[in-house]
C-alpha cells in the first residue's frame, strides 16, 4: 500500500498543472482566512478534493497502468486504499499550505473591514477550519473513489457533483413520498456535519457524526467490493 | 502448471451486442514449456491471456496455475507480464518505472537502483535512456523496457503479448534473447504473437485460436515434433531436374510463386537427404531451409 500512496503522491505532485492549481486554491483559501472568518475559509477545499481525486482509479484503468500493477503480488484493496490515502495526503498538503500562507497573506492584504489587523487571525479558528475541511474530505474522497471504480475518465467527480445536485433538488419535487424520502436520503448519503461545532467539543458523539462515519464506511466498503469484482481488459482480440 | 478447462467468455450483454470471445478452450501448459498463441485478429488470444492473468473471469470453465486461481498472490509473485501496449504514468522516467515494478514485484528495496539498471542493460538501454521520461520513448524502446520489467526477479511464469511488435531487428533479437534466457532457467512462457518466425524460434508448441476456439495445435520441439516444410532454391535451368531428383528420393516438391521448391519433410535430417539427392544429380543448391510452416495453420483455417 505504501508503494501505491507513493505513486499517487508522485502522480499528483509531479504534475506542474496540478501543483499550480492547488497552489492557487491554497492562496485563495489563505486570502479568505486572512480577511474574513478563518474557520469558514476552507470552502474551496471541495474544489481541491475534486482536483486531487479526479480519475483516481479510472484513469489508471483506461491507461493500462492498473493492469500492470494488478499483475504484481498486490491486493486490489491495497491498491484502492493506497489511492484513498493518497487523496487524503495531498489534501493535507493543500490544507497545510493554505494554513501556512494565511499569516503571510494577512500581513500583505489590506483588510476590508476597519478595525481588523493581521494579529486578528485566530490560529484556533484556522485549525478548526482545516480539520473540518479534512473531515469533509474523508467522505468526499470515499465517494469519488467509489465512483472511480466503475466509471470512466473523470466521470467520478462529475458523479459526485451530480449526486449533490440531485440530493439538493429532491425536496423540490412535489410528490409527498419524495418529500419524505429526500431528507432521509440526504442525511444518509451525504450527511452534513457542522464540524466546527463538533470540534468545539459539542456533539462529538451526535447522530450526524454517526451518519457521517457510516457513510464513509459504506462508500469505502462498496468501492472495495466493486473493485474486487471488476474485470479489466486491454483489448477484445 | 497451467490448466485451462472448458473456458468460455462473452463480452457485451444488456443493451450491447453479445460477442463470444472464447468458446470452450481446453489446454494444458507444462512447466518449462513455451507455448505460442497464434490466430487471426479478433480470434480471442488477448482475451485468453487476460483470463490467464486474472483480469477477466470466464463465465464457464476453470483456469488454474499450479492448482491456484490466476489472481492468487502466490501466482502473482512469480508472474511476469508484458502487454502489447505498455501502461505507464506519463511522467515516469524509464529508471523510475523499472524501480517501481521491482518494488511492486516484492524485490529488495535496497537493490532497486542496481536491479533496475541491470534489467535495462540486458535489453540494451543505458543510463541516459533511463533518465528520460517514458512518454518520450519510441515504440521499440517501450517494448524493450517492457520486456525488462516483465523479466524482473526472474519470474517462473512469463506472459508476453506481442513482445517484439514495433521493434527494429536488433530489438527483436534482444526480446528473443530474453525469452531464451527465461526458457533456459525453466520459466513457463505463454507468447501471443503474429510474428510467426519468432514464435517458431522460441516456442515448443503452438496453438491456433480462431473464433474463440482452439482449432489446431502443433508441437515444434520435444518428443513428437510436427512435420516441417522445406524450401529449396535452385537455378531456373535446374528446376525440372531438381523436381525429378527429389521425387527419386521420395520428396514431392512443388514450384512456388517465388520460384522456390517446397515440400514437406519430417525433420532437418530429411532436408539434408534432399540436398544430398540434388548434389548427386548435379543440381546446385542456392538455398535450403525448413520451418514449421505456421502460415499453413492460417491457410488450413476453415478447411475441413
Amino acid at each position: 500500500m505504501i508503494e501505491m500512496v507513493r505513486r499517487f503522491l508522485r502522480q499528483r505532485l509531479g504534475s506542474p498543472a496540478m501543483v499550480i492549481a492547488l497552489g492557487i486554491l491554497a492562496v485563495l483559501t489563505a486570502m479568505q482566512a486572512a480577511v474574513s472568518n478563518a474557520e469558514q475559509a476552507f470552502g474551496t477545499g471541495f474544489l481541491a478534493i475534486l482536483l486531487i481525486g479526479a480519475g483516481a482509479v479510472s484513469k489508471d484503468a483506461s491507461g493500462g497502468a492498473l493492469q500492470m500493477i494488478l499483475v504484481r503480488p498486490i491486493r486490489r484493496t491495497s491498491y484502492l486504499f493506497g489511492r484513498y490515502l493518497g487523496i487524503l495526503l495531498v489534501f493535507v498538503i493543500y490544507v497545510a499550505a493554505a494554513g501556512a500562507l494565511t499569516p503571510l497573506i494577512a500581513r500583505i492584504v489590506p483588510y476590508p473591514s476597519p478595525g481588523r489587523s493581521a494579529s486578528d487571525v485566530s490560529f484556533a479558528d484556522l485549525g478548526r477550519g482545516a480539520a473540518s475541511a479534512f473531515l469533509n474530505c474523508l467522505l468526499f474522497a470515499a465517494i469519488i473513489l467509489f465512483f472511480s471504480t466503475f466509471l470512466r475518465g473523470y466521470a467520478d467527480v462529475l458523479a459526485l457533483i451530480l449526486l449533490q445536485i440531485v440530493l439538493g433538488l429532491l425536496p423540490q419535487i412535489p410528490q409527498a413520498w419524495v418529500k419524505r424520502a429526500a431528507p432521509v436520503l440526504r442525511d444518509n448519503v451525504l450527511p452534513y456535519v457542522d464540524w466546527r461545532e463538533v470540534l468545539r467539543a459539542s456533539g462529538a458523539m451526535g447522530e450526524p457524526v454517526g451518519r457521517w462515519a457510516l457513510a464513509v464506511t459504506v462508500f469505502l466498503v462498496l468501492a472495495a467490493l466493486v473493485f474486487s469484482r471488476r474485470e479489466f481488459s486491454y483489448g477484445h482480440d | 502448471m497451467i490448466s485451462i478447462r472448458g473456458v468460455s467468455k462473452t463480452y457485451g450483454g444488456g443493451l450491447r451486442r453479445r460477442k463470444r470471445a472464447l468458446d470452450g478452450i481446453t489446454l494444458e501448459v507444462q512447466r518449462g514449456e513455451a507455448l505460442g498463441l497464434i490466430g487471426p485478429n479478433g480470434a480471442g488470444k488477448t482475451t485468453l491471456l487476460s483470463c490467464l492473468l486474472g483480469f477477466l473471469r470466464p463465465e464457464r470453465g476453470t483456469i488454474s496455475i499450479e492448482g491456484l486461481p490466476p489472481d492468487d498472490l502466490a501466482v502473482r509473485a512469480k508472474t511476469g507480464y508484458m502487454p502489447e501496449r505498455l501502461g505507464f504514468d506519463r511522467d515516469l522516467t524509464g529508471g523510475a518505472f523499472l524501480a517501481q515494478h521491482w518494488r511492486l514485484a516484492g524485490g529488495d528495496p535496497g537493490e532497486t537502483a542496481a536491479q533496475a539498471a541491470a534489467a535495462a542493460a540486458r535489453v540494451g538501454l543505458d543510463g541516459d535512456v533511463l533518465r528520460r521520461r517514458l512518454s518520450g520513448y519510441s515504440r521499440g524502446m517501450l517494448q524493450r523496457i517492457g520486456i525488462a520489467q516483465a523479466t524482473l526477479r526472474d519470474p517462473e511464469l512469463l506472459f508476453l503479448d506481442e513482445p517484439a511488435s514495433g521493434t527494429d531487428p536488433l530489438g527483436v533479437a534482444t526480446v528473443r534473447d530474453r525469452i531464451f534466457e527465461a526458457k533456459k532457467r525453466g520459466a513457463t512462457i505463454v507468447l501471443n504473437s503474429h510474428q510467426l518466425a519468432e514464435v517458431e524460434k522460441v516456442c515448443d508448441r503452438v496453438v491456433f485460436i480462431d473464433g474463440g476456439r482452439l482449432t489446431q495445435a502443433q508441437t515444434l520441439r520435444g518428443d513428437a515434433p510436427a512435420s516441417r516444410r522445406a524450401m529449396l532454391r535452385v537455378p531456373p535451368e535446374g528446376r525440372q531436374g531438381a523436381i525429378a531428383a527429389l521425387a527419386g528420393a521420395g520428396f514431392i516438391a512443388e514450384e512456388g510463386a517465388d520460384d522456390a521448391l517446397r515440400f514437406p519433410v519430417e525433420n532437418e535430417e530429411a532436408l539434408a537427404r534432399a540436398v544430398k539427392a540434388l548434389a548427386l544429380a548435379d543440381v546446385p543448391v542456392l538455398e535450403a531451409r525448413s520451418s514449421a510452416d505456421l502460415e499453413d495453420m492460417f491457410r488450413r483455417r476453415g478447411s475441413p
